[in-house]
């Protein structure tokens, strides 16, 4: 009898064990979901420092240029020969002109000449008896012509300079001032992807040095990998190589400028690297 | 790539992403939880019947009437007397016989009585401590199974943190979260099974109390009797 009663008393107990674990399991799953929003917002917490990361260096575009120019590395050697290229054409391009006016002021020197020695043979001819006063007067007029022609010739050569120094420093100051700029953007945007890569490295693994590396890093409009960074130049270190190479994946998407023009820098972009410097 | 591993962090996942030790810590635990929840519903049910059982019956003893007739109720009811009153069958019972064989002392009468009511008070006793034993080992050892597997998760997640190289929070969090899990079920199997344990020891000792209590005063009442 005890029995039986013990029976129909464990049914209950097990039916009550088993709905006790039930709600344990589903206190556990509302609480697990609502810590499933939880991560979203860290993300955006994330997206927020980086909004953050580039208002501060918005403010900063002018120095930053300068920083670029003070760190000997490849691209900005790359970015500064189509400079130098630009410079020389137009110099290439005064000197023609020069030659071309000077060629020119010559042809006018000469019939210049012609028509005063044409002139001269005329009085010459006509004006033979007066002797004294005509030669004093051609003197004179020759004189005046010689000095009129000086002052063509000045004239002329000021204006030339004149031109010729307004088209240069014009022609240089366009093109050096877009290529600086966006020198200045790429500089700025390489700077942005070191610091952010910078964030991602474990310096612990580089050692105390301060190691050199590259990696050409082909990129995507997004900012996206198109595929696995390539190490050119290790830094002696495999455990530092692989940090850094895990640094650079882990801080995608990269920042990349919004002019799209410029993308073509940042395509395949041979990025150096220094995990320990501070700035 | 932190979101997605974070999005995935649903119990479930958790402990499907555990490795097999965990799995089986956890198997465990799960199990010895659920024993341990139903020995408790039992012991609850059990302890409360014989509290209202020797309620009832000291009502019954109490209220003065014939010893006989209280235990031909008892006996001739189909229930077999539980709790005091069992308690009280067998020590009348053994009265009973030596009076009708009528040629024993008192004291050999008595002597013979406590020992059939000590009998009947021990089982009683034992029936109240059925699975108590089990809570107390669960309640004390049970942590210990939680956090085995914790130590085992967390082994296995710096054991993968050794080969990335690269301390980030995202690689290790999942493993000890799900070695965590280990430890939260073994407290939550082990937290109960104390309670319970020590309750059900209290009400144990406190019913045993009772009975030994009754058993004195029975005897004196017999002793009258004689």
């Amino acid at each position: 009898m005890r029995h039986k009663r013990e029976n129909t008393d464990s049914f209950k107990a097990g039916m009550l064990s088993i709905g006790v674990h039930a709600v344990l399991l589903i206190a556990l799953l509302i609480s697990f979901n609502w810590k499933t929003t939880h991560p979203i917002n860290i993300a955006e917490v994330e997206l927020w420092d980086s909004l953050l990361n580039t208002a501060v260096q918005k403010p900063l575009p002018t120095p930053e240029p300068v920083v670029v120019k003070e760190e000997p590395k490849p691209l900005p050697k790359v970015e500064e020969k189509p400079k130098e290229e630009v410079k020389q054409e137009p110099k290439v391009d005064i000197a023609l002109e020069k030659k071309k006016k000077a060629l020119e002021l010559k042809k006018e020197d000469d019939k210049v000449k012609a028509e005063q020695a044409l002139a001269q043979k005329k009085k010459l001819l006509a004006l033979q008896e007066e002797t004294r006063q005509d030669d004093l007067r051609d003197k004179e007029k020759l004189l005046k012509e010689s000095k009129a022609k000086a002052q063509k010739d000045a004239l002329q050569a000021l204006q030339q300079s004149i031109s010729a120094d307004e088209k240069t420093s014009s022609n240089q100051q366009a093109i050096g001032a877009k290529s600086a700029a966006n020198a200045g953007v790429i500089g700025e945007f390489q700077n942005k992807i070191r610091t952010k890569i910078r964030g991602n490295v474990n310096k612990s693994l580089c050692g105390d040095g301060n190691p050199e590396l590259k990696f050409d890093i082909g990129l995507l409009p997004t900012g996206q990998l198109s595929g696995s960074p390539k190490l050119i130049k290790s830094s002696g270190n495999s455990a530092c190589d692989e940090a850094v190479e895990r640094a650079i994946m882990a801080s995608e998407p990269l920042p990349l400028p919004s002019d799209s023009s410029l993308f073509s820098q940042f395509r395949n972009l041979k990025l150096t690297f220094r995990p320990n410097d501070g700035s | 790539m932190s979101v997605g591993v974070t999005d995935d962090m649903s119990i479930f996942s958790l402990v499907a992403g555990a490795s097999l030790p965990v799995q089986f810590v956890l198997a465990v635990l799960i199990i010895t939880s659920l024993f341990s929840w139903w020995y408790i519903f039992i012991k609850v049910a059990a302890i409360k019947r014989a509290e209202t059982n020797a309620d009832d019956f000291e009502n019954a003893f109490w209220t003065g009437g014939d010893l006989n007739k209280l235990f031909e109720g008892l006996t001739a009811g189909r229930r077999k007397p539980q709790g005091m009153a069992s308690i009280f069958e067998a020590g009348f019972k053994e009265y009973a016989r030596h009076k009708q064989q009528g040629r024993s002392e008192i004291s050999d009468v008595m002597e013979g009585s406590r020992r059939a009511m000590r009998a009947a008070y021990n089982r009683e006793l034992d029936d109240l401590d059925a699975h108590l034993p089990f809570l107390a080992s669960v309640g004390s050892v049970s942590p210990y199974i939680g956090l085995f597997g914790t130590v085992w998760g967390i082994m296995n997640a710096f054991r993968g943190l050794s080969n990335v190289a690269q301390a980030t929070l995202s690689q290790v969090a999942p493993g000890i979260a799900e070695a965590l899990v280990a430890t939260a079920i073994g407290l939550f199997a082990a937290i109960p099974a104390v309670i319970a344990y020590n309750r059900f020891a209290s009400s144990v000792d406190r019913l045993s109390v009772r009975y030994e209590s009754f058993m004195e005063e029975f005897t004196n009442i017999l002793q009258r009797k004689s």
